[in-house]
């Protein structure tokens, strides 16, 4: 049976970009229980993806949660249903770092010099993929 | 002696030196020898995931385009450039993405030569070589040495891609420190994330997470944890504000084991110096 369109256009660009049907998560909270950073993140995964389900993106699109994803990858691993939360957290990340505002949350003025120094470059390289415009 | 065509990344030359130094000495006494590959560009050190995120692949198919005009293999060591090169890989082989495909080699204009498998150091060791061939050169076993194998995230996820190990419990470093003569303990931990680039502006969380990786690793009975990652290697090592158990790449046990004098492997790179723990125990 085809799945039903998710009724909010923001809910249905983040889809195409992550490539995820939102539809199809049934809330077991898998990816919430196995997530190394979920006590931190607000709203950790399954509660995420559930705005998603009812249209409230924008919720989203302004919480932290979707900032402290370090792509682990975990949930999507243990999803049941074949859900990624880690592609639908990069794609809200996409459309907040692409609004015309400055919105990126690292950068080289972020960093200290200290930091600079000791973290291996792989970190910042990765940080300000996932988290600049 | 077989070479390999490899892809060091930007980390392995410069914070995670020791991990480049001691895998080519202990790949060369296992008769193989890594040929860095000519003209190699930064893989992005993290995979872009967004649909038409073209340009943030663009870098590590470039290299797999070069890599296609040196032979059929391509080698690497850090697990994010494993990660990435073979995730930019497998995206344009997908027939899903032929518009993708097309549209990035025709920005990259150089030749795709052939098909281009990227494999990780390890794949070397355990496909090439054997556990056997490797057994056969240990001129000092580990006896004694109890290891947790710390694989993270980006040797094993996502595993449908990547198809290293088993994603929850993976076995090849496991199966290299039985080779070597040292124990495998149990670790929960095993790929469990140790926060990753999070340390770049959530170093609280990130701390947290490469806390629990030691603490687990530590409850198991561990002397020290091995690892593939320079950035797992960071977290968990300098990160900390409690445990003491030792950090290393699994290379540089490898080197040990292999006959390699000590101070050829980078050990003083650690913040938490591994050597009292080897001399306690005998290897050094």
């Amino acid at each position: 049976m085809s799945k039903p369109p998710s009724v909010s256009p923001l809910v249905r660009s983040i889809e195409a970009l992550s490539g995820q049907v939102i539809a199809d998560c049934y809330q077991c909270g898998c990816c919430t229980a196995g997530c190394p950073i979920g006590e931190a993140m607000d709203p950790p995964p399954s509660k995420a993806i559930r705005l998603l389900q009812l249209g409230r993106a924008g919720e989203l699109l302004d919480s932290e949660g979707i900032w402290l994803c370090a792509s682990c990858m975990v949930c999507g691993t243990r999803c049941p249903r074949g859900v990624d939360y880690a592609l639908i957290a990069e794609a809200c990340r996409a459309v907040v770092l692409r609004r015309p505002v400055r919105s990126g949350r690292v950068g080289p003025e972020t960093v200290t010099d200290e930091d600079c120094e000791e973290i291996p470059q792989q970190a910042f390289m990765a940080s300000f993929r996932k988290f600049s415009g | 002696m077989a070479s390999y065509a490899y892809y060091p990344g930007c980390t392995l030359y410069t914070k995670a030196r020791e991990l480049d130094l001691s895998a080519r000495k202990a790949l060369a006494v296992l008769g193989a020898e890594l040929e860095e590959m000519p003209a190699w560009v930064c893989c992005g050190a993290i995979y872009n995931t967004a649909d038409d995120d073209f340009a943030g692949r663009i870098g590590a198919t470039r290299n797999i385009v070069r890599a296609s005009a040196l032979g059929d293999t391509l080698v690497t060591l850090c697990a994010a450039c494993y990660n990435v090169l073979k995730r930019a890989k497998a995206r344009i082989d997908d027939p899903a993405n032929a518009v993708e495909r097309e549209r990035v080699l025709n920005f990259i204009d150089e030749p795709y030569e052939r098909e281009v498998r990227v494999v990780h150091y390890l794949d070397v060791l355990r496909r090439d070589i054997g556990w056997d061939a490797v057994k056969a050169k240990v001129a000092k076993p580990l006896a004694g040495l109890k290891l947790a194998s710390y694989y993270g995230c980006l040797m094993v996820r996502p595993a449908a891609v990547l198809d290293f190990d088993d994603p929850e419990d993976p076995q090849v470093m496991d199966e290299l420190v039985r080779a070597l003569g040292a124990e495998p303990v149990r670790f929960d931990f095993k790929t469990e994330c140790c926060g990753g680039y999070l340390v770049v502006n959530r170093k609280d969380v990130a701390r947290e997470s490469s806390a629990r990786v030691l603490e687990n690793a530590r409850a198991w009975g561990a002397d020290a944890v091995i690892t593939t990652c320079p950035l797992c290697q960071y977290n968990l090592d300098r990160l900390r504000d409690r445990d003491g158990l030792p950090v290393l790449y699994f290379t540089q046990l490898l080197g040990l084991a292999l006959g390699l004098e000590p101070d050829e492997l980078g050990f003083d790179n650690c913040a938490v110096d591994p050597r009292p723990m080897l001399a306690e125990k005998g290897l050094l």
